[in-house]
């Protein structure tokens, strides 16, 4: 089954602290060899602060050998780098910390640097130590502590580089941390922050133009593969990362840079589908049609990422060949119950899987031998007959579906809609549409007005 | 021998006339050592004429040594350098012989030509004499030419001219037998020709009668003040005459006087050259002959890359007029003094041919030891060479008619083109001049992105063998890799222009592979459609041709829905031969100007790299009949069917049922209605063989497989018209009658029909246990009927309105913007505005065609500005 793992595919797009938590799952399913996922970890952890773990792991590696003294030089300079970042960072936070300096901050960053130099003679050297320490501690693994540093960092900083590195890095912080509602806003914000950046005009004519754009497409995939960690780890994740990344921007950075993405779009689809099956539930249009854009996205893009999960939907929502989603499906299930984020998912996963399997059957079919059915959804016939009639209990066909014991086959009738009611399905949105275009003209009127008075002043 | 000869004495010796004689015979006879001569003769001529270079002297003395022993050795070379010899043994013959050059040479021809108008005068044939005459008057001003003194040998020869022509005239007239027609002709005009020349010359002519001695000497004087006194150079001298005749520069070789130029004069012949150049009465081909002589004799490095810059240019000037092509030898021989200079300059790092110079004196030699820092800086331009070079050749692919052999011929040329711009490369690369190199990069690009990988790899294989060679080569991967690093280096070049192009031909080039998904990738992420329409002409025609391309790949890869959504956009416009530039078109309400049909002329691809129309109407048609067929079969009222995806298509297939009678089909056209009838028809197995029985298939790489893929979705395609247009008349279907029918399995028929009912295309559902699909059909009453058309009505009107005001919105924000921006300066608002104006002209035009409008936008805009420009 290693074939479908993606950790390979996934680790250069991540920080080398987020990639331990993969190693350690790879560790614990034992797809690969576990000499070489160890030998992997020790070599991650080398190139980190985090002295004895890197030597644990080295011990764990080669039992009999002696340890290279290099640790040992490496743990001392750390430890000193440590006390000294921390002294300088010190002043900074003594200063922050104060509450009569925390109340004097306002949202303006340049009239709070100039009043914290004012008043308590912070430079802006003293403040990049903040940055410097919160980095040093996340080296060595103090992710709690680095995040309080870089967030002290950013909202004093005014250099845009260096926010846009601490809003990395808080993120990592927050993550490994497993803060997932601090996680998920952090997530927000840095999201907003990348859209922000304007690109600029990607036509062919100027020449410089491809690089900020490429920048933020590299920023988008980091983001897109970072907030993995954030979406099926909070309970509301699933629909937030279908919100997410079916953003047309997000969407085209998945289709042009980071096709294997979809095997997580496509879970978190199948997984969403009762939180759309809720009536009245307060989801957008975008997560209620997921899937069907999701299977445009898997058709599209087949030609460069396919996986059992992709390849599920694509049978049965392209091809409507049962059989093979089936067999799909119990591929599916072992890629879904290895993989890092969605191991934890799998029954979830099963059970809608089963549930839009079904569905789609039933809508096509007017009868359907129960065994079939129970065949279809790999489940044995008693199960399969609980299975189906919870689903005609719990859903709307109730009404349409019988079941014939004697036959042993599930009838659904399912009456023409009348015309009149298809008339009125139709037209129902119109008139509130219709009064929102009146909204929207109205508000265009009045900044029209205005640009309308700015004009007729004469320039000066 | 006659006694011009001897009176001529202007060289020297009595034996000379003797030896003259032989000397032709051995030469006529002889054939043998004049062949192994040139090989030898011409580095020797290098050899002693390059007093400059001590080295090499010393040398060339050893080596003319060793060859007169050979000489002596082989007897049969002997017999012509004996003579020479003998010559040489006289001690004034080797004072004479210093003077040997160009203006000898010229001498020499005078004389021959002398000695025959003295042998016609003999036998009083007039004709012959009359032609000499004109040789010799040619010669003469030739002379005068390049400023060198009348020779009194002249001169002497038109005054005995002139009382033989008295003395015949009165022979003539007393004589009882008439001469013959032509003959007498020939006389009266000779005399008249004579009296005119005399008249030119009257102060030579008084002068020479009055004192022949003291003339001739004052000619010699003259000429021994401008000979330069190359001592060394008698042994070149004589083999370098071997040359001459060989390459029939003289009518007669001798052994006194030889070559015309001098590698001294060679600065003073190329200014005047220059002079010359450009006006009226210059005989261009004349001074071809000239700078290919004196590239023949030019020594060194600077000389050669004189004269070389100055005969290609003379050589692309020798067609005036643009319309027609520079004719084919001329090409070929421009080609190669392409190369050679590009040889010659990448052999030498020290010279540098520049467009931007410091001022130099045009008529000093100069090498990298005089220039201030080590190398010479020759003003010219290898790049423009290269591009006229290529034009021309396109411009006679043009011209040449396609079907010929000719045009075949000129194709061949190819390689050798392919080769120099290769070269060409090579050298840019050496000197690091990215702007050119990027230009000939792109050029180099453009002869290969089309082809296929044999042909790719025929002209690569030249390169291969050439001894210069640019760093990019054709890997033993692929053609796709090696495409792929020449526009990777084109992305890099800061030219935004070149940049498109190599976009546009790697998309090709993609396509052409049958890489659909990456070419289309390619494609979208450019963003080209969006700015295309302000490119100029040859770009648009290149995105034309590419977007096609694609289009047909995405067929061959069997992707019918999208290869005719692509294909749709250009054959919208109905103009696609002129669109991709293969064809003018004729447009009916409107004559071009004959201005215009000349730049129209100059915009068409030569006919090799033409993509077949009929075999793109074909794939076009064929996916509209996929597409569009079972979407006719699905709509059942007269409101739908106005909607259309293919109006090309549809306009055909309406044609087509409009004919009372129909015949077997004979054009592509006729097959695909044929097709499309049959299809209707759900008779999908003589849709298939219609389809399959067009013969501009066999154009197509993978016709085999393609005709597969087309027999395939015939069958699907069928099932679903089938079933379209016959569900009415059922209630139950049994899906294994289908599958029988459209002998598909069962599995695909049951994915089409479950993929049908899912989307809702089909009000049926599938009886699983009866294996059968079963109808569920609602008749609508008329009301109902209208009920849902205006409610659909209503809802089209609703997203019309959304659209609209999107569209305003949009526009509103981006005016309000810009005019604040524009506050300040009022130039700068106008030209906002302006631009402005344009956008909205833009938006209007894409709204009202569509896509297709956007497309004929490219073609049409330009035409309107060049217009306006006019």
């Amino acid at each position: 089954m290693a074939e479908y793992d993606l950790t390979q595919t996934i680790v250069p797009y991540l920080d080398r602290h987020l990639v331990f938590p993969l190693l350690a799952h790879l560790v614990e399913n034992e797809l690969f060899p576990i000499k070489q996922v160890q030998a992997a970890q020790y070599e991650l952890a080398k190139g980190t602060n985090m002295v004895d773990y890197a030597v644990s792991l080295f011990e764990q590696l080669n039992p009999n050998e002696e340890v290279p003294s290099e640790f040992q030089g490496k743990r001392e300079s750390a430890v000193h780098t440590n006390e000294r970042l921390q002294q300088e960072a010190q002043a900074v936070l003594n200063v922050i910390e104060n509450p009569e300096v925390a109340q004097a901050l306002r949202q303006d960053k340049n009239q709070n640097l100039a009043y914290l130099k004012e008043h308590y003679g912070v430079t802006l050297e003293q403040i990049n130590a903040l940055y410097n320490f919160g980095q040093f501690q996340y080296t060595y693994g103090n992710y709690s502590g680095a995040a309080d540093y870089l967030y002290h960092f950013r909202v004093l900083s005014t250099d845009p580089d260096l926010t846009m590195s601490a809003h990395w890095g808080k993120l990592a912080c927050d993550i490994l941390t497993g803060k997932w509602e601090i996680a998920l806003e952090e997530l927000n914000t840095l999201r907003e922050a990348i859209d922000s950046r304007a690109p600029s005009h990607p036509a062919f004519s100027t020449s410089s133009a491809s690089d900020p754009a490429l920048s933020q497409l590299h920023s988008r995939t980091w983001l897109l593969h970072w907030s993995l960690f954030v979406y099926f780890n909070h309970p509301q994740g699933r629909t937030l990362l279908l919100e997410t990344f079916l953003a047309p921007a997000y969407l085209s950075t998945i289709q042009t840079s980071s096709s294997w993405i979809l095997r997580f779009l496509a879970t978190a689809a199948v997984l969403s589908r009762k939180a759309s099956a809720v009536p009245g539930g307060a989801v957008s249009a975008r997560v209620r049609h997921s899937i069907r854009e999701v299977v445009k996205v898997i058709q599209m893009e087949e030609y460069q990422y396919q996986d059992p999960i992709t390849a599920f939907l694509k049978e049965l929502y392209v091809e409507f060949d049962f059989e093979a989603a089936q067999r799909e499906l119990s591929k599916a299930e072992v890629a879904v119950a290895n993989d890092f984020f969605l191991a934890e998912f799998k029954d979830e996963f099963l059970e809608n899987a089963r549930y839009l399997i079904s569905e789609a059957y039933c809508r096509i079919h007017q009868r359907i031998d129960i065994g079939d059915l129970s065949e279809r959804l790999n489940l044995s016939r008693d199960e399969g007959e609980k299975w189906i009639v919870n689903l005609i209990r719990e859903t709307r066909m109730g009404a349409d579906a019988k079941i014939d014991l004697g036959k042993n086959v599930i009838e659904i009738n399912r009456p023409p809609l009348p015309i009149y009611q298809s008339v009125i399905e139709k037209t129902r949105g119109l008139a509130f549409r219709t009064q929102a275009l009146g909204a929207a003209m109205a508000r265009t009127a009045q900044p029209q007005a205005e640009t309308q008075a700015n004009n007729v002043d004469p320039p000066k | 021998m006659s006694r011009f000869f001897r009176q001529a004495g202007d060289s020297d010796s009595e034996t000379e006339s003797s030896s003259e004689e032989e000397l032709m015979s051995s030469e006529d006879e002889a054939p043998k050592p004049a062949t192994t001569k040139p090989a030898m003769s011409r580095f020797l001529r290098g050899a002693g004429n390059s007093d400059s270079s001590d080295g090499s002297d010393s040398e060339s003395e050893s080596e003319s040594e060793s060859s007169e022993e050979e000489d002596d050795k082989t007897k049969k070379k002997s017999r012509f350098l004996r003579t020479e010899e003998d010559e040489d043994s006289s001690d004034e013959e080797e004072g004479k012989r210093v003077v040997k050059s160009a203006r000898d040479k010229r001498l020499e021809e005078m004389e021959a030509s002398g000695k025959m108008m003295d042998n016609a005068l003999k036998i009083n044939d007039w004709v012959a004499i009359s032609n000499e005459f004109d040789k010799l008057h040619r010669m003469v001003q030739r002379q005068q030419n390049v400023s060198e003194p009348v020779p009194p040998f002249f001169i002497r020869t038109l005054v005995n001219l002139e009382s033989s022509l008295n003395a015949a005239v009165s022979k003539e007239k007393e004589a009882k037998k008439k001469m013959n027609a032509s003959n007498a002709r020939a006389l009266t005009a000779m005399k008249q020709k004579v009296k005119k020349v005399l008249k030119e010359f009257e102060i030579e002519t008084k002068k020479f009668q009055e004192d022949p001695e003291a003339f001739e000497r004052e000619y010699s004087a003259a000429v021994t003040v401008e000979a330069p006194s190359v001592q060394k150079a008698k042994r070149g001298k004589k083999a370098e005459e071997g040359t001459e005749d060989e390459e029939d520069f003289t009518t007669v070789g001798k052994g006194g006087k030889t070559i015309q130029f001098t590698p001294e004069s060679i600065f003073k012949n190329l200014q005047a050259i220059q002079e010359a150049r450009g006006k009226k009465n210059t005989d261009r081909s004349e001074q071809i002959r000239i700078l290919e002589k004196l590239l023949e004799i030019s020594v060194t490095s600077y000389q050669r890359i004189r004269v070389l810059l100055a005969l290609i240019s003379s050589r692309f000037d020798y067609n005036s007029s643009v319309a027609t092509h520079m004719p084919i030898d001329l090409w070929i021989a421009a080609q190669k003094e392409v190369d050679q200079l590009v040889g010659v300059i990448s052999q030498d790092p020290r010279y540098s041919i520049q467009e931007v110079t410091n001022d130099y004196d045009e008529l000093a030699e100069r090498s990298p030891e005089t220039e201030p820092n080590g190398t010479v800086v020759i003003r010219g331009s290898v790049i423009s060479f290269m591009d006229r070079l290529d034009d021309e050749f396109t411009k006679s692919l043009q011209n040449i008619d396609p079907h010929g052999t000719e045009y075949v011929d000129r194709l061949k040329d190819e390689k050798n083109l392919y080769c120099t711009i290769c070269r060409a490369q090579a050298l840019y690369e050496k000197t690091k001049q990215d702007e050119p190199l990027g230009r000939i990069v792109m050029r180099r690009l453009e002869h290969i992105y089309s082809k296929p990988d044999a042909v790719v790899q025929a002209l690569e294989s030249t390169v291969a063998v050439s001894d210069l060679k640019p760093s990019i080569l054709l890997s033993e991967f692929a053609t796709k890799d090696l495409i792929h690093r020449l526009c990777v280096h084109l992305y890099k070049s800061g030219n935004s222009l070149l940049r498109t192009r190599a976009m546009l031909c790697h998309i090709y080039h993609y396509a052409l592979h049958n890489d659909f998904h990456t070419a289309r990738d390619m494609f979208l992420m450019s963003h080209l459609q969006e700015s295309i329409h302000t490119a100029d002409v040859a770009t648009q025609i290149l995105y034309n041709r590419t977007v096609v391309q694609l289009g047909l790949s995405a067929f061959r890869c069997g992707l019918i829905k999208e290869s005719q959504a692509i294909l749709q956009d250009i054959f919208a416009t109905q103009r696609v031969k002129e669109l991709l530039a293969q064809g003018v078109h004729t447009q009916r309400y409107q004559v071009l100007t004959p201005e215009q049909e000349k730049a129209e002329r100059q915009r068409q691809l030569p006919f090799h790299m033409h993509i077949n129309t009929e075999l793109l109407e074909a794939a076009f048609l064929v996916s509209s009949m996929l597409v569009e067929i079972p979407l006719l079969a699905s709509i059942d009222n007269e409101e739908q069917k106005r909607k259309t995806i293919s109006k090309s298509f549809r306009r055909l297939l309406d044609f087509a049922d409009r004919q009372v009678f129909t015949g077997p089909p004979e054009s592509t056209r006729d097959h695909i209605m044929q097709a499309s009838r049959a299809l209707q028809d759900g008779e999908w197995e003589k849709c298939r063989d219609f389809v399959q029985s067009i013969k501009i298939w066999s154009l197509m790489p993978e016709a085999a497989s393609v005709k597969e893929m087309l027999a395939k979705r015939i069958q699907e395609e069928g099932l679903r018209t089938y079933l379209f247009t016959y569900a009415p008349h059922y209630s139950t279907l049994s899906l294994s009658l289908l599958s029988r029918t459209f002998s598909l399995p069962l599995r695909a028929v049951t994915s089409i029909v479950s993929k049908m009912i899912w989307s809702e295309e089909l009000s049926a559902s599938l009886d699983q246990q009866a294996g059968a699909v079963v109808f569920h059909r609602i008749e609508l009453s008329r009301s109902q009927l209208l009920a849902q058309v205006l409610a659909d009505k209503v809802n089209a009107m609703v997203e019309q309105n959304e659209k609209t005001l999107d569209q305003k919105l949009g526009n509103v924000t981006s005016w309000s913007d810009r005019q604040d921006g524009a506050k300040g300066d009022k130039r700068e608002q106008a030209g906002e505005r302006r631009r402005g104006a344009e956008r909205r002209g833009g938006v209007r035009g894409g709204t009202r065609g569509g896509r297709g409008a956007r497309f004929a936008q490219g073609l049409g805009n330009q035409m309107a500005s060049a217009q306006r420009s006019r």
